[in-house]
């Protein structure tokens, strides 16, 4: 009993330095994370509702073809779906709006995802390594535009998530993402955010000089998006949130991890201390002629 | 001196669940820590470990459930003793840094059939079950039905009641098997008796009403 007690305390000892010397990599530090890099333009006014990006998207990725959709009936985002129009009818017309990830500078589903699944290029946009997808869901949960879709099955918990990777192993090899390629009028231009900020608001000067009431969205939302718009209705018309924020829980989680990274340090070293201390007590008490000598010993 | 006299503190059937439901509890423990702490989730990636984890909870619910039918009584009792503080209690938590640094047992209270300690655990083992197999549920079956704010702030309700729970094992862990003085802890866990001795010293209150009830 008593070797293995030992025995014990050494493997319990070794677990501890163990975690100790395993520097927990904060949730808060966000590596690459930056506003500037590549990213999207696009602009309303220009969409002539083809569907073309829909369909390179599907086509690049792999994805299960369909007919050109109705704008009345516009297909949502799903597993097969990464990009998609939020068409509104303005008179007699359909002005589409592209819906797809919009790859956050602060993106809320970079902090929560637990395995690394999702983290930020250095290019900006955030990248997706499905191999190490966890099907945790917490990506489509915190998501504030609801962009990540979940193939799962209820019971099991078995899933994977899906989104728009900014088609990113075409932007790492200095490509355009397929949808911008695809666009025939330049609706979705792909260029540096900086330049396409400075060409988005040219855009919406000479929009508003013509008249129309033109918003230009995703310059500071989120630290900034890497698919910014050009729109000529409300952000909300277009389904677009205004204000969209990273949702407190996210902060509140980031603080208890470091909260409890913490407290397992400082208990594990009070249990330490309080060992050696009532060992040594312990021992002092059970020296011959100490009142307890023999009988406290086991089996 | 002949066999020391030993009396009985946990039924066969106690002991037995006791370690099913340890079981159950560690893997969901190391299953959810790895969605937890940053860093060591490489493990989940997958899915697996997500798999595990919900054939553990099955099992960490159904074996209470089967244990509550098998013995109301006791789990009533348990309950209820779980629930009930007193003066013992302060005075026991006032006196217990002394007796556990010191081995000063001058100050300690006589204790019932558990102590403040155990309470405190049971207390925390009850209540963090309730938080975790509510956020729990709400994130496995009504995903799709709640909003993404209450699914959220589950995740966060499941995160504190893990903290808890896992601070607290680890102190439970600590006095059941190391520290230097619980030395039958352990053994009453595995074949149920303590010494009379120990049954004295630990639990005074206790060891009084039971050698009544055999008197």
């Amino acid at each position: 009993m008593e070797i293995s007690r030992k025995d014990f305390l050494k493997a319990s000892a070794g677990a501890a330095a163990l975690m100790l010397l395993k520097p927990p990599t904060s949730a808060l530090a966000k590596e690459s994370q930056t506003k500037d890099g590549m990213a999207m333009l696009v602009d309303v006014t220009k969409c002539v509702n083809c569907w073309w990006c829909y369909a390179a998207c599907k086509n690049y990725n792999g994805l299960p073809e369909t007919i050109k959709p109705d704008p009345e009936q516009p297909p949502p985002l799903s597993p097969d779906i990464w990009t998609t129009l939020k068409p509104i009818k303005k008179g007699d017309e359909w002005h589409s709006r592209k819906l797809a990830c919009n790859h956050c500078t602060d993106a809320a589903c970079v902090s929560v995802c637990p395995t690394g699944a999702l983290s930020y290029n250095k290019l900006g946009f955030v990248q997706y390594d499905k191999d190490k997808c966890s099907g945790c869901g917490y990506c489509a949960e915190f998501c504030p535009f609801g962009i990540p879709q979940m193939e799962s099955n209820r019971i099991t918990g078995v899933a994977v998530m899906n989104k728009c990777t900014f088609c990113q192993d075409r932007v790492s090899n200095g490509e355009q993402p397929a949808c911008a390629a695809a666009c025939p009028t330049g609706a979705i231009k792909f260029g540096k955010r900086a330049e396409l900020v400075k060409e988005g608001k040219e855009r919406i000067a000479t929009l508003s000089e013509s008249g129309t009431e033109a918003q230009f969205y995703g310059e500071k939302e989120l630290g900034g998006l890497h698919v910014m718009y050009v729109l000529d209705d409300t952000p909300q018309a277009y389904g677009l949130p205004v204000n969209p924020e990273v949702p407190p829980p996210v902060l509140v989680r980031d603080v208890i991890k470091l909260f409890g990274v913490g407290t397992m340090i400082v208990v594990a070293a009070g249990l330490g201390l309080n060992y050696i201390i009532a060992r040594k007590e312990q021992m002092t008490r059970e020296l011959p002629g100490g009142k307890n000598t023999k009988k406290e010993k086991r089996d | 001196m002949s066999e020391p006299r030993v009396v009985e503190r946990f039924k066969k059937r106690t002991i037995w669940f006791h370690w099913i439901h340890t079981a159950a509890f560690i893997v969901l423990l190391v299953t959810g820590a790895i969605l937890f702490f940053p860093g060591i989730g490489a493990p989940a990636e997958g899915g697996v470990t997500r798999v595990i984890h919900r054939i553990a909870v099955v099992i960490f619910v159904i074996a209470p459930v089967v244990y509550c039918f098998l013995n109301p009584r006791m789990v009533l009792h348990f309950i209820k003793e779980t629930l009930t503080w007193g003066k013992d209690d302060i005075e026991w938590v006032q006196a217990a840094p002394f007796y556990y640094f010191g081995g000063d047992e001058e100050k300690m209270p006589p204790q019932g059939h558990v102590n403040t300690g155990q309470k405190m655990w049971q207390l925390i083992v009850l209540g963090t079950g309730v938080l975790f197999l509510v956020s729990g549920a709400v994130m496995w079956f009504l995903k799709d039905i709640v909003s993404p704010g209450i699914f959220q702030w589950s995740v966060i309700v499941h995160d504190v009641a893990f903290l808890l729970a896992f601070l607290m094992l680890l102190v439970h862990i600590y006095l059941g098997v190391i520290h230097p003085r619980m030395t039958e802890s352990l053994r009453s866990m595995w074949d149920g008796k303590i010494s009379d001795k120990y049954a004295r010293s630990h639990y005074g209150k206790w060891y009084e009403e039971i050698s009544k009830g055999e008197g």
